[in-house]
């Protein structure tokens, strides 16, 4: 058989057994999948979290995003130029005295800005145990936690 | 059989490659104190064997302001090109790292080809230790002290400390003009969850170091074991 015949063969078999797999185990899931074997020591799966749990919830998007469908009664606390990072300090400082459970989230697993946030509070050492959400706003929304925009 | 499979994982490494080569794709910056903003130049090479588009680029915050060399978004295979990233400091200070996510072709939305990152080392001109001071409801009023120091070459004066609450009394003391300072906290009364905070404004040039704040706190013994652990 020439080469191009055996590619052939090759693709109609690769392209037969993906089709078996979508048929038998149906389209891959896109919602967001929490390892707890991958976690960081500071890490929580949302599903640790009850929905009714006594938690401080800390967005670090930005300012538009929380107000469009952040966590409500959370708080906001971000990176951008334009905040005030020392009201931001008053302000967890008052909430955390309440509830000295933090978790902080940011938008999806890969923006790296909850973490930082999460030093941040961590160094004001106000006694609060602080921890970073895994997933992030996209577990949240996937889970039916965050706010639901206004209508248009 | 081996010419088809070589093929084939040619053309599988060819669709599935990275379209992009970039040496780096952390840039630390140590700025100096005065500076408002500081910039992070990215190399790339398009080292994949076809044309790639850049489809779009976030820089996840509206402190960075990215630019591709001369607008460019087409690279044929071997063209290079370069992502400037320009980072306000607004009133940030520390350790900050900024993310810039590029996508390329038909990347999916939530997972860009790219994330770059612009790591900026801002100095802490006023350092302020501990943060916080803690008293347990019940517990000894004691005075308690937090140690305030500038870290300049030109000395930054405390000018006062006006605190949020009445339930403690506070008292600056100069240990070295506009070196050292320690900032004296007593609560007035023990028996009651408080908290206070302390704003300590000082003459410091750049503005956004002028003001600083720190916090007392009088709580229950370790709330923190009251709550389940994750």
């Amino acid at each position: 058989m020439k080469p191009w015949c055996q590619l052939a063969v090759i693709a109609a078999v690769s392209v037969a057994a993906a089709l078996g797999t979508f048929w038998l185990k149906g389209p891959p899931s896109r919602l967001f999948r929490c390892d707890p074997a991958s976690l960081k020591p500071d890490d929580v799966c949302l599903a640790t979290i009850p929905a009714d749990a006594d938690v401080l919830w800390v967005d670090a998007r930005s300012r538009a995003d929380w107000m469009k469908n952040g966590v409500p009664g959370s708080l906001l606390w971000n990176l951008d130029e334009t905040e005030d990072m020392q009201a931001f300090e008053a302000e967890i400082a008052v909430r955390a005295a309440a509830t000295p459970r933090v978790i902080v989230y940011c938008g999806d697993e890969n923006c790296g800005v909850s973490r930082q946030i999460a030093g941040r509070i961590r160094a004001l050492d106000l006694g609060a145990q602080v921890s970073v959400l895994r997933g992030g706003w996209r577990a949240l929304n996937e889970a039916g936690r965050t706010r639901k925009p206004p209508a248009k | 059989m081996k010419i088809a499979c070589g093929i084939w994982l040619v053309l599988t490494a060819w669709i599935q490659g990275a379209a992009l080569d970039f040496p780096t794709t952390l840039r630390e910056i140590h700025a100096p104190p005065d500076v408002e903003s500081v910039t992070a130049d990215f190399e790339f090479t398009n080292r994949s064997g076809k044309p790639v588009d850049i489809a779009k680029y976030d820089p996840t915050c509206s402190c960075i302001a990215v630019q591709i060399e001369n607008g460019k978004l087409h690279y044929a295979p071997g063209e290079s090109g370069q992502v400037r990233a320009q980072f306000k400091m607004g009133n940030l200070s520390g350790t900050v790292d900024k993310m810039v996510a590029l996508w390329l072709d038909k990347d999916a939305e939530d997972k860009p080809s790219v994330a770059l990152t612009v790591r900026v080392h801002i100095p802490i001109l006023v350092s302020l230790e501990p943060k916080t001071l803690k008293w347990e409801v019940n517990g000894k009023g004691e005075p308690q002290t937090i140690h305030i120091t500038m870290n300049y070459d030109k000395p930054i004066r405390v000018l006062g400390v006006t605190a949020s609450s009445d339930s403690f009394k506070h008292q600056l003391k100069t240990i070295e003009e506009g070196k050292s300072y320690d900032l004296i906290v007593t609560p007035v009364d023990i028996k009651t969850p408080c908290l206070g905070i302390f704003r300590i404004e000082t003459d410091c040039q750049i503005k956004r170091h002028q003001i600083q704040q720190v916090f007392a706190t009088i709580r229950r013994s370790n709330p923190g074991d009251a709550v389940a652990k994750p």
